[in-house]
């Protein structure tokens, strides 16, 4: 088992380092540069030239690639051109409030998407499975910024019990939990309907009931256990998708988290804190990835039996 | 004792509510508080409140001491400037003539890279004569150097303060000015506090609570809800209905800043001036300002806002909505069919929308426009270089005529600001002469002549000068909203 981890982690040495390249050069690619957008409309060409220099733009890409590598294994990932801040101490600050937010929504989605699915395989074709893939096509249709704006009228003006905007209690969290949970919790439901509905089945269920082995049992030991395998898989993919809609929750709510970080950041071609906002992305999926691929080997034995 | 511990406990409270704090929604966060690092708006409104200026510009665009207590031309290249005494900064340390000379070479030190450094290049030195007075030479004659040094990149900085905060000084600054930096959380907020030693007495308020709110509506129900005292970017739209809210004061004032379609007239056929005339006349501008801005701006009457000292009174918006005219111009100038052109903008829905009405009423007299939405920074970089066609852009200079015009229209600055790429002898003369002109009605006299003759050069479609819009929740006091966007909150209260 330690073993499987190892390599897990291994693998995402060459990612990391793929997606590094792949941004640095991307950003570097499209037009424009950050002299130019620090310095302004009335900015004389010598200027920007002189500011270019000093922030080591005018080297070739290769060697500005290299000096970053170089500092990022260090732990230093530069400063932000807008800001002068260090980048690592930016991310730092607006880690904890994105990572809060996605994995609060990938749990909520959790907590209701996989039970509403359960529901509705269970009691396939009756009015609480129409319900149920009635809120699941609707959480899948509504658009992020959308449900984000109702909510909020709902619940700070209409009925005030919860901030608009901003961070820093729980109650701040709320809404944008629930509204970056709407999505997934949707696929979610619909995913663990149809892999119960495969599930309940199979001979094994069959023989488990035939058995005489209570209900609930079989429900829990043989059906759930099964039907989480895809569902962990979905939920891990989702956690990726949830950083994407981090960006939109957290403009809405104005959370100082690294997606409207990096949002700001590409406005102003402020290329140290895109790499490393990237980076911290990446690095997220992968671990989060991990974590997928051991809980599947708790769940299916299979897996375990490969590396032992 | 359980009296005495209510009346404790009601006591702590009143102590409590006493403690006013005004918050200000902002569209962005800053990006750094050292004056010489910065050139966004939301930046620049949190460093007016913690630093001051050897001079100010008040809300009617004139001019008052503010650290120089007065100030005199001994000759048209010499200021001398009397500083306050006793003036302290946040760090307890007396204000001096030598932090004064330390600001601007700061600003003009290449090293430094300062977008702000624009404005005062025509300092040849600074001198500290003595603890109070500032001594300061220009190149050439410079008479709009009071106006650049009023401006927000000109606050005067601590010495000691700078060299110990280094490269984290934009973290920490100290200045003068009537809050004190406290906090900042970035992509949050920042917290500014009283400070109980300024040179003009203690604020109204206890603090100032700047927090970045990107969204437009979540920033008005923030404002509804009671959470934020002031919001300073109030979207054309909301204006109305925000207006019609018995808890919300709206502010409508006239802006510093113009919008514009540029021409880069090196290129065939805007070499042309008669196209340029015609591309004018073919453009509804008040037709684009309902639209786009709900007729909060009004039609350019020129090159600068009114709201800039030197705008000439007497104007009107110039060349009216007249498409019959535009086509017999394009004819007069051997394009009676039209021709085809590209209009460059930068992706901000805004600017996208005024370039797609204005590429329709060009349509309308044969002129075919094609528009290409670039980045900001590759918008600015290609424009400079020389724009293939037209571009969209906003100016809001510094509040004197020159700041609005020379940037943009003398040939020295073609390659830079000049985007338009005009190259006139005689515009260039007069804008040398508005500049070296120390009296003010000779030189409102220059500025008069220059704005008519660029108004009939027409390097440019004159669109538009924008409204600023606020809200301020009603119990809000003292809220001015000044034609620059960055407005000092010192005579704030909350009822």
């Amino acid at each position: 088992m330690i073993r499987y981890i190892l390599k897990r982690i291994a693998l995402l040495v060459p990612i990391l380092l793929g997606v590094s390249i792949l941004i640095f050069g991307v950003i570097r690619l499209a037009p424009g540069d950050p002299a130019e957008v620090m310095l302004g409309p009335t900015a004389a060409q010598e200027d920007i030239e002189l500011l270019r220099e000093k922030l080591g733009l005018n080297r070739p890409i290769v060697v500005q690639y290299g000096i970053f590598l170089k500092n990022a294994l260090h732990g230093d990932l530069g400063r932000s051109i807008k800001t002068n801040n260090p980048v690592m101490e930016e991310l730092l600050q607006r880690f904890p409030a994105t990572i809060t937010l996605a994995f609060s929504s990938i749990i909520l989605a959790l907590l209701v998407g996989f039970p509403l699915g359960m529901i509705a395989a269970l009691k396939q074709n009756t009015v609480w499975d129409a319900l149920s893939s009635f809120l699941a096509l609707a959480g899948f249709s509504i658009p992020n910024f959308w449900a984000g704006l109702m909510l909020m009228l709902l619940f700070s003006i209409v009925v005030p019990i919860f901030p608009s905007s901003g961070y820093g209690t729980w109650q701040h969290m709320v809404l944008p939990t629930v509204v970056l949970a709407i999505q997934t919790m949707a696929v979610i439901a619909r995913m663990t309907r149809s892999s119960v509905l495969e599930i309940i089945r199979q001979d094994y269920v069959r023989t488990a009931r035939a058995k005489g082995i209570a209900n609930r049992l079989v429900l829990f030991r043989h059906i759930v256990r099964n039907a989480l395998i895809p569902v962990v898989t979905i939920a891990g993919l989702y956690f990726g998708h949830s950083l994407g809609g981090v960006v939109i929750t957290e403009t809405i709510f104005s959370i100082p988290g690294i997606g409207r970080l990096l949002v700001d950041a590409i406005r102003s071609q402020d290329y140290p804190v895109v790499q490393g906002g990237i980076l911290v992305f990446a690095l997220c999926v992968g671990v989060v990835n991990l974590i997928v691929d051991v809980i599947y080997a708790f769940l299916d034995p299979r897996i375990k039996a490969q590396y032992r | 004792m359980f009296v005495a511990a209510l009346l404790c406990l009601a006591f702590a409270g009143a102590v409590q509510a006493k403690e006013a704090v005004l918050k200000v929604a902002q569209v962005a966060d800053i990006s750094n508080l050292d004056p010489h690092r910065i050139n966004d708006v939301y930046s620049a409104n949190v460093v007016r409140q913690v630093y001051n200026g050897l001079v100010q510009m008040d809300d009617m665009i004139r001019i008052k001491g503010d650290l120089a207590e007065s100030w005199e031309n001994p000759d048209a290249k010499t200021w001398i400037f009397h500083l306050r005494k006793g003036v302290k900064f946040h760090n307890g340390e007396e204000l001096t003539a030598s932090d004064v000379k330390f600001t601007i070479e700061r600003i003009l030190d290449q090293k430094t890279a300062s977008p702000g450094a624009v404005h005062v290049k025509e300092i040849a030195s600074v001198e500290a004569s003595d603890p109070h007075t500032v001594k300061i030479t220009t190149k050439n004659p410079f008479a709009p150097l009071l106006s650049s040094l009023s401006r927000y990149e000109l606050s005067i900085l601590n010495e000691k303060a700078v060299k110990a905060g280094g490269d984290a000084y934009g973290k920490n600054p100290v200045g003068t000015g009537p809050f004190r930096f406290v906090e900042w959380k970035s992509g949050d907020r920042v917290t500014l506090a009283k400070f109980a030693d300024y040179y003009q007495g203690p604020a109204k308020v206890d603090g100032i609570v700047f927090r970045a709110i990107p969204e437009d509506a979540t920033r008005l129900v923030e404002l509804e809800s009671g959470a934020v005292d002031i919001v300073s970017n109030l979207p054309p739209q909301d204006f109305d209905r925000m207006s019609k809210n018995p808890n919300v004061t709206v502010v409508d004032v006239q802006g510093q800043s113009t919008l514009y379609m540029g021409i880069n007239e090196e290129l065939k056929p805007f070499d042309n001036k008669l196209v340029r005339q015609a591309l004018n006349y073919a453009v509804d501008k008040q037709a684009i300002i309902d639209a786009v801005f709900f007729g909060k701006a009004a039609a350019s009457s020129g090159p600068i806002s009114p709201s800039i000292w030197g705008f000439d009174e007497t104007l009107k918006p110039v060349y009216p909505y007249d498409p019959e005219k535009a086509k017999e111009l394009l004819k007069k100038a051997g394009f009676p069919n039209g021709f085809e052109c590209v209009i460059l903008t930068d992706p901000r829905t805004e600017r996208k929308s005024v370039s797609e009405l204005v590429q329709s009423y060009l349509e309308a007299v044969g002129v075919k426009a094609s528009i290409e939405a670039i980045e900001w920074g590759a918008f600015l970089s290609a424009t400079a270089k020389g724009a293939k066609g037209m571009f969209i852009m906003g100016w809001t200079g510094t509040g004197d005529a020159d700041g609005g015009l020379f940037p943009r229209f003398h040939s020295s600055n073609i390659g830079a600001a000049n985007r338009s790429r005009t190259r006139s002898a005689e515009i260039d003369g007069l804008l040398q002469k508005g500049r070296t002109t120390i009296d003010e009605k000779e030189r409102k006299d220059v500025y008069k002549k220059l704005q008519a003759m660029i108004i009939d050069e027409a390097p440019e479609i004159f669109i538009a000068v924008t409204k600023n819009l606020a809200a301020t929740r009603k119990n809000v006091k003292g809220y001015v909203m000044y034609p620059s966007l960055i407005s000092p909150l010192y005579g704030v209260s909350i009822e």
